[in-house]
Formats: C-alpha cells, sequence, structure tokens
C-alpha cells in the first residue's frame, strides 16, 4: 500500500495537523456559539422583555394590554425601561392605567382599512376613561375632523348609558374616531384608583372587546 | 425527527453553561442601563422647549405637532420644567373638573407626587417643591401639608417635570380649559 511507504514521522505530522485543525475548528465554533448565546440571548431577551412586556410587568384583558407598575418609583426594571426607551409620561398606575391594544379581539392586527366597534360599558360611576387612536409609533393619526380621541365626557351615549364608538376610515354616524396610515394602536386611559389598585394586585378587569366589522 | 447540525455537536456543555450565565450578566445590565444611557427619554425631547421653571401651556396636541409619543390627545396641558438646585419651587394649578391632574416626574419619567380633581376637592391647589433627604443630606423630607392649602413635596431629583393635564370636554369647553390652565405656576422661592 502507498501508505505503508510513508515514513512513519510523515504520518505522525499529518495525524497532528489534521488534529490541530480539527481543535482549531472546535474552539472556533465554541466560541461563536458563547457569543451568539450571550451576547445575542441577552440582549434579545433583554429588547423583548423591555419591548413587549411578559407576565412579569404587565396584565393583559382580551387585545388590552398594561404595564402593570407604569410610572411608579418602585416600578420593576422592565417597565422603568420601557418607560424611558419609548419616552412615556404615564401617571402613576396607583391612580391611572392605560392600556394598549395593536389587534382586535380576534387577534388580527389593527389596520386603517378595516372598521372596528368598541362598545364601551362598565366603566362609569365617576371612572374618567379615554380612548385615542394612534399610528404605530405613537403619533396622532391625520383626519380632516381633527378627532383623535373620545373620553367619558366628550362620547354620545346610547339611551342605556353605553358609548359605540366606530374606527374607520371614512366617516361613520355617531362616535366616529378616524383612523389612517397603516398600523393602528389604540390607547384606553382608566382614571380610576380602585380600578388601578386591583389591576396592581392582579385583579382581572373585563374592557370592551374590539370588533371588526369589515375589512376593505 | 429533524437531525441537528454537525457542528452543533461540537459545542460543549461548558461553552452552553457560561455562554447562558453571560447571557444572564448581559440581560440585567442591559435592562438596568436603559434608563441611564437612553437619548430619548420624555424629559430630553422637552428639555429644549421648555425654560426652566416657568409654566408654559402647551398649544393643543395635533399631528406632527406631539411633544411626547401616546399624549392622551383629548387634552390640553401645561407643563413646567424644574431645576431645585438653588431655589425651591411652589407650583399652583386649578383642578377645574374630574381628570385634572397635576403630577411631577422625575428624569426618568417616575411618577413621584400626582393630584387629581375629584368631586369633594376642586378649586386652587398650591404645593412646594424640595430637594430630598438624599439629596440635601438631611432629615427625611415627606410629602407633608404646611398649611391647608399647601403641601410639601420632596422630590427625588434636581430636576424634573410639572405637569397639569385638563381634559376637554369638546370644542366649547376649550376656552374656559385655556383659561384655567394659564392661571397655573411654576416659580422659585428661595429655600429655607
Amino acid at each position: 500500500m502507498l501508505t505503508s511507504r510513508v515514513p512513519a514521522h510523515g504520518r505522525e505530522r499529518g495525524a497532528t495537523r489534521g488534529d490541530s485543525l480539527s481543535l482549531i475548528t472546535n474552539i472556533l465554533i465554541n466560541l461563536a456559539a458563547f457569543a451568539l448565546l450571550a451576547v445575542g440571548g441577552g440582549l434579545g431577551s433583554a429588547w423583548y422583555m423591555i419591548e413587549a412586556g411578559s407576565r412579569l410587568s404587565t396584565r393583559s384583558s382580551g387585545p388590552w394590554m398594561t404595564w402593570s407598575a407604569a410610572g411608579r418609583p418602585d416600578a420593576d426594571p422592565y417597565t422603568r425601561a420601557h418607560t424611558v426607551r419609548n419616552a412615556l409620561l404615564p401617571l402613576a398606575s396607583t391612580l391611572e392605567i392605560t392600556y394598549q391594544a395593536k389587534a382586535d379581539s380576534r387577534g388580527g392586527r389593527l389596520q386603517a382599512g378595516c372598521e372596528y366597534a368598541i362598545v364601551m360599558e362598565g366603566l362609569d360611576g365617576g371612572t374618567w376613561w379615554s380612548l385615542a387612536a394612534f399610528d404605530g409609533q405613537g403619533g396622532l393619526i391625520h383626519n380632516t375632523a381633527e378627532r383623535y380621541a373620545f373620553s367619558s365626557d366628550s362620547v354620545m351615549r346610547e339611551p342605556d348609558g353605553r358609548a359605540i364608538i366606530t374606527l374607520a376610515r371614512d366617516a361613520r354616524p355617531g362616535n366616529w374616531l378616524p383612523i389612517g396610515g397603516s398600523k393602528v394602536n389604540l390607547v384606553l386611559t382608566v382614571q380610576d384608583a380602585a380600578w388601578a389598585a386591583a389591576v396592581h394586585e392582579g385583579g382581572a378587569k373585563a374592557l370592551p372587546p374590539i370588533q371588526r366589522l369589515a375589512c376593505r | 425527527m429533524p437531525t441537528l447540525p454537525k457542528w452543533l455537536s461540537e459545542v460543549g456543555w461548558r461553552t452552553v453553561i457560561g455562554a447562558l450565565l453571560l447571557g444572564g450578566i448581559i440581560h440585567i445590565t442591559a435592562t438596568l442601563a436603559v434608563p441611564l444611557v437612553s437619548s430619548g427619554p420624555a424629559f430630553t425631547k422637552l428639555r429644549d422647549t421648555l425654560p426652566a421653571n416657568r409654566m408654559v401651556v402647551l398649544p393643543p396636541l395635533a399631528p406632527g405637532k406631539q411633544p411626547l409619543p401616546y399624549l392622551p390627545p383629548d387634552a390640553l396641558y401645561a407643563m413646567c420644567r424644574y431645576d431645585i438646585s438653588v431655589d425651591s419651587l411652589t407650583v399652583t394649578a386649578a383642578m377645574a373638573h374630574a381628570g385634572w391632574t397635576l403630577s411631577l416626574h422625575t428624569p426618568q419619567g417616575d411618577n413621584f407626587y400626582v393630584m387629581p380633581a375629584q368631586e369633594s376637592r376642586r378649586g386652587d391647589i398650591s404645593l412646594t417643591v424640595v430637594p430630598s433627604a438624599e439629596r440635601l443630606g438631611e432629615f427625611a423630607t415627606t410629602p407633608r401639608r404646611v398649611s391647608a392649602q399647601e403641601t410639601l413635596v420632596a422630590s427625588p431629583s434636581w430636576e424634573g417635570l410639572v405637569v397639569v393635564r385638563a381634559p376637554l370636554k369638546g370644542l366649547a369647553w376649550r376656552a374656559e380649559a385655556e383659561t384655567a390652565l394659564r392661571r397655573a405656576t411654576c416659580t422659585p422661592v428661595k429655600r429655607q
């Protein structure tokens, strides 16, 4: 055989070179995996917890989500980072709870091309609330009616006390809240200390569903 | 059953454990560092537009004219950027209707004091903002009433924001709300 004619010291040199190459490859793979897991995992998980939130720092009710310790000086680090990173100025959640919805009650992303209905009920009895529509970056949506929100003071009510708010690009009768652009974020602010206390203690509060009526 | 790539079998368990530990440290460090290094807190955005220790009534919010994202748009706002490194600050405001609030925030957005208007508590309110005990190195200064109309509030930071929010019932109430907001003041007073 050809290999049998190769001197012994030559075979050893070849084997050593192969082992070295294998060792270097192994080290490089481990270094890459280490960096990916440590840096990617560490920063990625931090970004997710600060931007999207988790059960540690948020409470959800249907499509509505709130940072339960927002504005409080004793808020958890994720909530504080979320507030600072997004340039928010929330009132302490001991008084006022701010909910945000990016999807309707069936889970579809809120879009300006669709029409939605929200029936506000069960939020009265001294509770002040406000429902506003924003674009994906928290900016107001331009509309000729110059209408950007309804509150418990400004909304028109049905004879039974409910208030039906319709979100659509084009004018609708009643409480029409114009939407536009592409993505829509809804913000529901509820000012009620008893409500806020219940949310902070983990109590579930029923919030109005967001019903998708039609899409273009 | 899907097979793992061959190179993955080269990754040792020590590497995984080490990476998870370092990843945890990076996660905690990044989370805690965001409030310290972020360039976009509300206070930074408002610093250039608000003079120190003076109440400013902001124009009604409109698309492209929002001082901050996600501010409730059906309200008028008066804001005062305070700096109590030299003098304390007296704040007065009218709490005209339900939903009106007077709030104090640190540069990081912490709302350390808020006074809402209530059915049983309307009219002018007055408070004095002083540095907290940690800032002055003195005995603890907790929020307390110094008279029937005035409250002493300890600020955990030298700088911060006073925000008076006046929800609008409708266009017809805008002038009335604006008049009430313009009565809000933010005045430095010599520290005793």
